[in-house]
């Protein structure tokens, strides 16, 4: 008998899972976890508003207390998408999943953890701890803004070519440059050297955002050498491929710099986040 | 045309061989095949891999004669045009053809063999960020470390060293604990301000809240309200959630809701304790009798509607020894031990007007002030001497004095006016003038001196003043005590309504007579403190509407729940010891309006 649709033939399942292998993890099962956390921040502010914390809304109320340890348990486990991704084990596990609701769970902390403050804040290290925890959300959100938009950009940056093969490329000009430049005299020769002798990576993680490079020795050498002899012209015009094969290679650099960045401020301030949570909750208890 | 192919080879000592050769045609194959012009023993090639036609434009189109591509300049193409004169790098197999116009215009293809790059993974690592950016890893042990150290085990560790001081009621103890102000989650409040830096004066213990104990050690002298199993026998039961929030509190090491810190929330910013609410008080003493059947106070939640009468402390007879409270809705009758009609005194007509007016000091006819001197914080009056309020026109002048001056009698004491008395009757007669004294000391002014005067004058005078009629009983009562003549003494308590607070200054808009029934007492029996009918004139409860006339009074405008004689912390304020209620409460949040539906 024929499956119906929707059914649990072999088929239909494979069908399902290979359809959902194309679904952005932020879609994963229909916004699931979107909801879930829209419920989750929604429920802690309809709390927030509805009970009548006496004095006044604070950490130390038990409905700061209860936000608190959501938002302590939420933070431990949405830094464990770390521990996670690194464990490629069979199971029912779906790491998509896991990173839909790291991203939407971890967008709620903003709601509870605010609450969680009571609109209180200072220079000590329950603010610290909150801050530390916006700026490593806000660079999640960069974060997912940065995987969505930026690998379109990044494989257009590559019209087909592998890094490899854009490393090739360079290195074939290089060759050409070095038997072109030989009629040259020895200033001009000098600036080509420096052009071949500088890194391809030279400039550091500020050039590589930017795509800024004062210190190029190719665009130096290009700026230096004459156009007046057939040799001069002829270095000029490969140091001219040069530069186009350097900018190709820059674009790739800042498009991946731009989507990696993000990670050295998200992963260190996470750890920091929770040596100043394990800090925050200690003092509130050692000092109760 | 001619290409001039240039083959590059190398010994196995390392040095280069060039052979050069022409070739004279238009077009160059390249191939593994030994028929082809440039020959290429690499199996990575095809047997006929690609031709190079020279266009008319002077250009070399370079094409691919099978599937297989080839590398031009890096990348890999099936066809491509090179211009000579910048020249390119074809790549096949392991040969890399350069080509590129020679002096003379001569075109040259040059072959040379390049070693398989080793390592080129480790080059395209230099595309990650990672590659110019300290370590992910590193970074976080370094602001871990750095956190947890300075914000976790450096005050902890100070913590746990330091020898505990003692408790400095007066603040000026600096704190041990070294880098704990990072922990603190807010300022204190304006009276602990001093503590600030001082975390473990009140944090005594780590892990334990703080303490009624901690609090006592410098508020010694802080009133209870009532006694703990009285308090706690009159509060109304817990909700259920409130239960269970002070069993978990209570289990942890809290001290429960009749805890200092129950109240007395810290670290909210740089403001005062505020007063508690007439909810608040209201909480227990609404229907306090119902929990604490024995208790003499009666129920009172809101001061226009609920409220006892004032029971003020008052003699009930002559000479006793302290005043009693007046029971309640009782007239009382003040035994005070002083005739003093009020109604007289401030007769505007009367005799003792005309007199006043007669005197300069006064000048017009008497008012309450006259009498009645308000105190330094302008909220009570000093007791009246009889000296500054009375003496003016019930005067106690005996004679005249040698300097031409008044003599008068002590007030205060009847032993004093005995003595004054008796000093009357000697002053009169002349000192003998014979010009002869007597020998030694029976001279005057020597031991055995007698004064000749009259005795029976003395024992008149004293005894008349102190008989109905006496200069003393135009005020005082008198009675005899063992055997002898005296005086009733005057009784007048030091406060009249001893559980609640009331200021006068606050009142200076109003008359007198508009409270105290001063005008029409008609003897010093009355009792002129005023009833709580007069009060709610004007003051009526929290809940009431402000208007021109009507004041909203909450508990503890009168009451502070520590000192109930005293009103919430009058010396806050020195130049206005009006008590400010509580300012409205924020009614428009849901949650109040919430904890108000549930009340």
């Amino acid at each position: 008998m024929a499956t119906k649709a929707g059914g649990t033939g072999r088929f239909t399942q494979d069908e399902r899972r290979r359809d959902s292998d194309h679904v952005s993890f932020l879609k994963h099962k229909g916004f699931r976890w979107l909801w879930i956390a829209l419920a989750l921040s929604g429920a802690a502010i309809a709390g927030y508003l509805m009970i009548d914390q006496q004095p006044r809304p604070n950490g130390g109320s038990w409905y700061g207390y209860t936000l608190g340890t959501i938002g302590l348990l939420l933070i431990v486990w949405l830094s464990l998408l770390g521990v996670r991704k690194r464990r490629i084990n069979p199971g029912a596990w779906s790491l998509k999943a896991w990173t839909s609701a790291h991203v939407y769970l971890g967008l709620s902390l903003i709601v509870i953890a605010t609450l969680h403050t009571g609109f209180q804040v200072g220079w000590n290290v329950h603010t610290l701890a909150y801050v530390l925890m916006l700026l490593v959300i806000a660079t999640g959100i960069y974060g997912v803004v940065a995987y969505a938009t930026l690998p379109a950009s990044l494989s257009a940056n590559r019209k087909e070519m592998t890094r490899a093969q854009m490393l090739e490329a360079l290195t074939a000009i290089d060759r050409q440059l070095e038997s072109a430049a030989q009629p040259l005299d020895r200033a001009e020769a000098d600036l080509v050297i420096a052009a071949l002798g500088q890194d391809v990576f030279h400039g550091g993680a500020l050039a590589r955002l930017t795509g800024r490079y004062p210190g190029c020795a190719t665009a130096g050498a290009l700026k230096g050498l004459g156009r007046g002899s057939e040799a001069e012209a002829r270095v000029v015009a490969l140091l001219e491929k040069r530069r186009d094969q350097l900018a190709q290679i820059r674009g790739q650099l800042r498009i991946r710099a731009a989507l990696e960045i993000w990670l050295f401020v998200h992963i260190p301030l996470t750890i920091a986040l929770i040596a100043a949570l394990t800090a925050h909750v200690i003092s509130v208890f050692f000092y109760w | 045309m001619a290409f001039l192919i240039r083959t590059i080879d190398f010994t196995a000592a390392g040095r280069e061989i060039i052979r050069e050769r022409m070739v004279e045609r238009d077009t160059l194959s390249v191939g593994r095949a030994a028929e082809n012009d440039v020959h290429l023993p690499d199996l990575a090639v095809e047997q006929h891999h690609i031709r190079i036609v020279l266009r008319n434009d002077g250009t070399l189109a370079v094409a691919a004669l099978g599937t297989l591509g080839f590398g031009l300049d890096g990348r890999s193409v099936t066809e491509g045009v090179i211009d000579p004169r910048t020249g390119g790098e074809i790549a096949l197999g392991a040969a890399r053809l350069t080509v590129a116009e020679e002096d003379g215009g001569t075109l040259a293809v040059t072959i040379r063999q390049v070693a398989a790059e080793e390592g080129k993974g480790d080059a395209l690592r230099g595309f990650a960020l990672a590659s110019v950016l300290p370590s992910k890893r590193a970074m976080s042990w370094i602001f871990a470390g750095v956190i947890l150290l300075a914000l976790l085990m450096v005050p902890v560790a100070s913590n746990l060293l330091r020898t505990p001081a003692k408790p400095d009621p007066t603040g000026r103890t600096p704190g041990q604990v070294v880098m704990d102000a990072a922990w603190s989650p807010g300022a204190l409040s304006l009276r602990h301000h001093s503590l600030e830096n001082n975390c473990e004066s009140c944090h005594v213990t780590p892990f334990v809240s703080v303490q009624d104990e901690a609090c006592l050690s410098c508020h010694k002298d802080t009133g209870t309200h009532a006694k703990a199993n009285r308090l706690a026998a009159g509060m109304p039961p817990l909700s259920a959630g409130d239960a269970l929030q002070w069993r978990i509190a209570e289990s942890l090491g809290k001290e429960g809701p009749l805890g200092c810190v129950a109240c007395h929330t810290e670290h909210e910013g740089p403001l005062r304790q505020k007063a508690g609410s007439e909810a608040f008080c209201g909480d227990c003493h609404k229907d306090l009798d119902s929990r604490l059947a024995d208790t003499k106070l009666a129920d009172a939640h809101d001061f226009g509607k609920a409220h006892p009468q004032f029971r003020p402390a008052y003699f009930a007879s002559f000479g006793a020894a302290s005043p009693v409270r007046a029971a309640p809705g009782s007239r009382p009758v003040e035994k005070s031990g002083l005739k003093f009609p009020h109604d007289v005194h401030m007769d505007p007509r009367g005799g003792a007007a005309r007199m006043a007016v007669s005197l300069t000091r006064y000048g017009a006819p008497l008012e309450c002030k006259d009498c009645h001197v308000l105190t330094a914080d302008k909220a009570a009056f000093k007791p009246v001497e009889m000296e500054d309020a009375c003496e003016s026109c019930h005067s106690l002048v005996s004679g005249r004095t040698a300097g031409g001056g008044f003599s008068k009698l002590r007030h205060g004491s009847v032993k004093h006016l005995a003595e004054d008395l008796a000093r009357i009757g000697r002053g009169a007669h002349a000192a003998p003038v014979s010009g002869r004294s007597r020998p030694g000391q029976f001279a005057r002014g020597g031991t055995y001196a007698a004064d000749f005067g009259r005795p029976v004058r003395d024992f008149i005078g004293l005894t008349r003043a102190l008989l109905p009629g006496g200069v003393c009983t135009e005020c005082h009562l008198p009675t005899t005590r063992a055997g002898r003549p005296d005086l009733m003494p005057v009784n007048l308590p030091d406060r009249f309504l001893t559980t609640g607070y009331f200021t006068h200054a606050a009142h200076r808009k109003q008359e007198c007579t508009d409270c105290h029934a001063a005008d029409t007492s008609k003897a010093a029996s009355d009792l002129l403190i005023p009833d709580l009918k007069s009060c709610r004139e004007c003051h009526l409860g929290a809940s009431a509407v402000k208007t021109k006339t009507i004041v909203p009074s909450d508990c503890a405008m009168c009451h502070a729940y520590h000192v109930p004689a005293g009103q919430w912390l009058p010396e806050a304020a020195p130049r206005d010891p009006h008590y400010r209620p509580l300012s409205e409460p924020d009614k428009t949040t849901l949650a109040a309006v919430l904890a108000r539906a549930r009340r």
